[in-house]
């Protein structure tokens, strides 16, 4: 810990600086006339009255008392809140992000099986790739409601197009001599695909998957915010209500911690699967 | 597998090239490779050496005549033929074990049959101690005895070689070339061998085929006896087999300098 902080000092030390100017303007800027609703909130009012605030999500009758119904807000049922949301996106994003991976990979091979396929697919996956995802989130809640369901498939959707095009992409720039070194060893189609193509676009695609966990965190916090009535992203919304700015902060920073964690539990994965790289960090290109 | 000859009857390929212009890589090829020979290709780049092995593994099909291996017409690549290529197409996603056995699998060889094949064709190309490596850890040298070992362990008829050893430092060429020449002669496979090298086509070779132009240009006998050292290769009939193929690339001293240089205005 201690070795890490001094070969990070420069990085350490930056952080510190937006941390001390962030908690500088929390306590020079205008005050605002309500008690909960600070124009920057400072970090001793997120972590403090702001989580305790958490409390008033928590609903189910069970463990620590509901706010909502003339309970006490305890800092376990902000706990009990928080955790509830962050287990139904974290599902939502889990679900959709493996479904979107399958289904685009899938696809993508099916495509890249014949060259007319191919082209046939090159246009319209342009096209699909350049919608604004978070333009359509209401789109798809008229398409499947305002459920667990439509933010899984908008997840889905999000990360599958990229995908698609990630494997595509990475098929054509396979080096035609290992194809043609397998077809020599008397290698099938079907054994090439599984043998060869496989295991060569897999570096690329672990770059598709960086990319995802990015944009899947996105689109499951966007589908919350426009529709689905549950999950991380819709606290922030319940928050704005009533111009809670500390507790948005809060979800925020958690936000924050939790898409670092992904990238980092992603890239210890990546890095054992492709352990037989030449060179370097794959998810580092 | 059986044994057979090689016939190339005929074989024309042409490209169209991008300025739209049509190439003959192959202009008419006519050669019997009987089985067990091991055949060198010389000639300069360009000039349909790489074309002609092409044909013969069924990657490249010819636009007019036909290829016959064992008496069996070539319509693709199949595993009778297998290839090593200049470049390093080893798999580096496969440890060395999963390379090698990598032909054994496509013909549904057994379990037990396949890990004695692979045993013995790592010994034979002295990696078994690398067995269990990634290609990543092992030189340059060290891979292309994996792919060696490769297309050996098919148990293919014939095996073809694209300036396998091109891209090499001169000692591990020499020990590679001593290699190829003892699996050679204990197994007696055919080999086609593509080099740019007169000198490694010397120390290899039962015959040398010239090609210019996608042309076989001369067709010489090697009789001189093995191992073809520095004292075999100063023998006055290894002297007039490295003049007679400068000859044909345009080395000899009447040439003119341009042709010297390797300038063909073909």
């Amino acid at each position: 810990m201690i070795g890490f902080l001094v070969r990070h000092r420069i990085g350490v030390l930056s952080v510190l600086i937006v941390v001390v100017v962030w908690e500088i303007a929390g306590h020079v800027s205008p005050h605002s006339p309500l008690r909960e609703s600070p124009v920057v909130p400072p970090l001793e009012f997120i972590f403090g009255p702001a989580l305790i605030g958490m409390a008033d999500y928590w609903r189910i009758d069970w463990l620590a008392p509901t706010p909502i119904d003339g309970g006490e807000r305890t800092l376990l049922g902000a706990v009990l809140a928080l955790s509830y949301h962050t287990v139904l996106t974290l599902s939502r994003l889990v679900v959709g992000l493996v479904l979107g991976a399958v289904i685009g990979v899938a696809l993508g091979l099916a495509i890249s099986w014949s060259r007319v396929a191919r082209e046939m697919f090159a246009a319209p996956l342009h096209i699909f790739r350049m919608l604004p995802l978070l333009a359509m989130v209401p789109l798809f809640q008229f398409w499947f409601g305002a459920t667990n369901l439509s933010a899984i498939v908008f997840v889905a959707y999000g990360v599958g197009v990229v995908y698609l095009a990630g494997t595509v992409n990475a098929v054509a720039n396979i080096q035609a001599r290992y194809y043609e070194y397998a077809a020599t060893l008397g290698a099938s189609k079907a054994r090439i695909y599984a043998s060869v193509v496989l295991p060569a676009i897999l570096p690329e695609l672990f770059s598709s998957v960086m990319l995802t966990l990015g944009l899947a965190w996105s689109a499951v916090i966007g589908a919350e915010y426009i529709g689905v009535d549950s999950g991380i992203g819709r606290m922030i919304i319940w928050a704005e209500f009533f111009s809670h700015t500390g507790r948005i902060a809060l979800v925020t920073i958690l936000l924050t911690v939790y898409a670092a964690a992904s990238f980092l539990v992603f890239r210890g994965v990546a890095r054992r699967l492709l352990s037989w790289m030449p060179s370097g960090d794959p998810t580092r290109p | 597998m059986s044994q057979g000859e090689i016939v190339l009857d005929n074989v024309h390929c042409r490209f169209r090239h991008v300025s739209g212009r049509t190439v003959a890589a192959l202009d008419g090829v006519d050669v019997t490779v009987p089985a067990g020979q091991l055949v060198c290709l010389v000639g300069p780049s360009g000039h349909g050496k790489s074309t002609l092995l092409r044909v013969v593994a069924g990657l490249t099909p010819p636009t007019e005549g036909s290829v016959h291996a064992g008496g069996e017409k070539v319509t693709g690549p199949a595993v009778d033929r297998p290839m090593v290529f200049q470049e390093d197409t080893v798999f580096p996603w496969m440890r060395v074990t999963d390379n090698v056995e990598f032909g054994l699998r496509a013909q549904g060889v057994g379990d037990a049959e396949r890990r004695r094949t692979v045993a013995r064709w790592l010994e034979e190309v002295g990696l078994t101690d690398f067995a269990d490596s990634w290609p990543k850890e092992l030189s340059g040298g060290m891979r292309k005895r994996v792919a060696v070992a490769t297309v050996f362990a098919t148990g293919a008829p014939y095996l073809l070689m694209d300036e396998p050893f091109g891209a090499l430092d001169y000692v591990t060429r020499l020990s590679l070339q001593n290699m190829l020449l003892d699996l050679w002669r204990e197994t007696r496979r055919t080999i086609l061998f593509v080099t740019h090298d007169v000198e490694e086509a010397l120390v290899l070779a039962d015959r040398i085929l010239v090609m210019r132009s996608g042309r076989l240009e001369d067709d010489i006998e090697v009789s001189l006896p093995r191992p073809r050292d520095e004292d075999i290769r100063a023998r006055p009939e290894a002297v007039a087999i490295t003049k007679r193929i400068h000859r044909h690339l345009g080395l000899d001293d009447a040439a003119p300098v341009a042709a010297r240089m390797g300038v063909t205005t073909s």
